[in-house]
């Protein structure tokens, strides 16, 4: 399962770009850069310097490189994806840059223990 | 491949990464929750993973940076900068 805009929210965060486009601490509005560490309620994005955002609040708009794999399964996901996320949406390629995706994500949507996320949908292995 | 695997192999180059740049407490939080994934997702973790992190600290190691590599009598040793050792049996 490539990263996709669908398995965004459940596969790793940490190493993407991503930009902070809405939030309760409007000072936290803007901060930009790579994310080098999640725990379950912030994330670490290091920009010019390293700040820890809180998940809870934050609207992230994140920008996928876009592999060959995961154009297949973006053209699939039409009609498979089972969990659409509300609150995902592209918004269009705003940087100019080609071969990215950009994907929001409501931060309250990734709450969630690091290595737990991945198991939130579906049906749990552990039964 | 699943996201968990997925997800273990980015984190692996990740960590990679953290070490050559010299973040080494960042390659273990990357070492530790691939470790953890893969204990949830009931996976094995990649026999590159095993030889290159440190079962005691969780270190990522680059042999020559944090890690020395001895060849002895049909094994290979590995020591990890906190002490630690791991051999590795070779034809």
């Amino acid at each position: 399962m490539p990263l996709t805009p669908e398995t965004l929210t459940r596969h790793e965060l940490v190493g993407l770009q991503t930009r902070v486009v809405e939030s309760t601490n409007p000072d936290s509005v803007g901060i930009g850069g790579r994310v080098v560490d999640e725990t379950m309620r912030t994330l670490v994005i290091e920009g010019d310097r390293v700040r820890r955002v809180p998940k809870q609040g934050t609207t992230f708009e994140f920008a996928l490189p876009r592999t060959d794999e995961a154009a297949d399964a973006e053209k699939a996901s039409g009609t498979t994806f089972e969990l659409p996320s509300e609150t995902a949406g592209r918004t269009g390629q705003s940087d100019g840059c080609e071969d990215v995706a950009y994907v929001t994500v409501d931060g309250t949507r990734l709450l969630s223990r690091p290595a737990l996320r991945t198991e939130k949908a579906g049906v749990s292995i552990w039964r | 491949m699943g996201i968990a695997a997925e997800r273990i192999d980015r984190l692996a180059t990740l960590a990679r990464e953290a070490v050559t740049a010299g973040e080494t407490d960042r390659a273990r939080r990357y070492v530790r929750l691939a470790r953890r994934i893969a204990e949830r997702n009931r996976l094995t973790l990649p026999r590159s993973f095993r030889r290159f992190t440190c079962d005691a600290c969780d270190a990522y190691l680059r042999p020559g940076r944090n890690a020395r590599v001895r060849l002895a009598d049909g094994h290979v040793v590995v020591r990890c900068d906190c002490g630690a050792t791991a051999r590795y049996p070779y034809e």
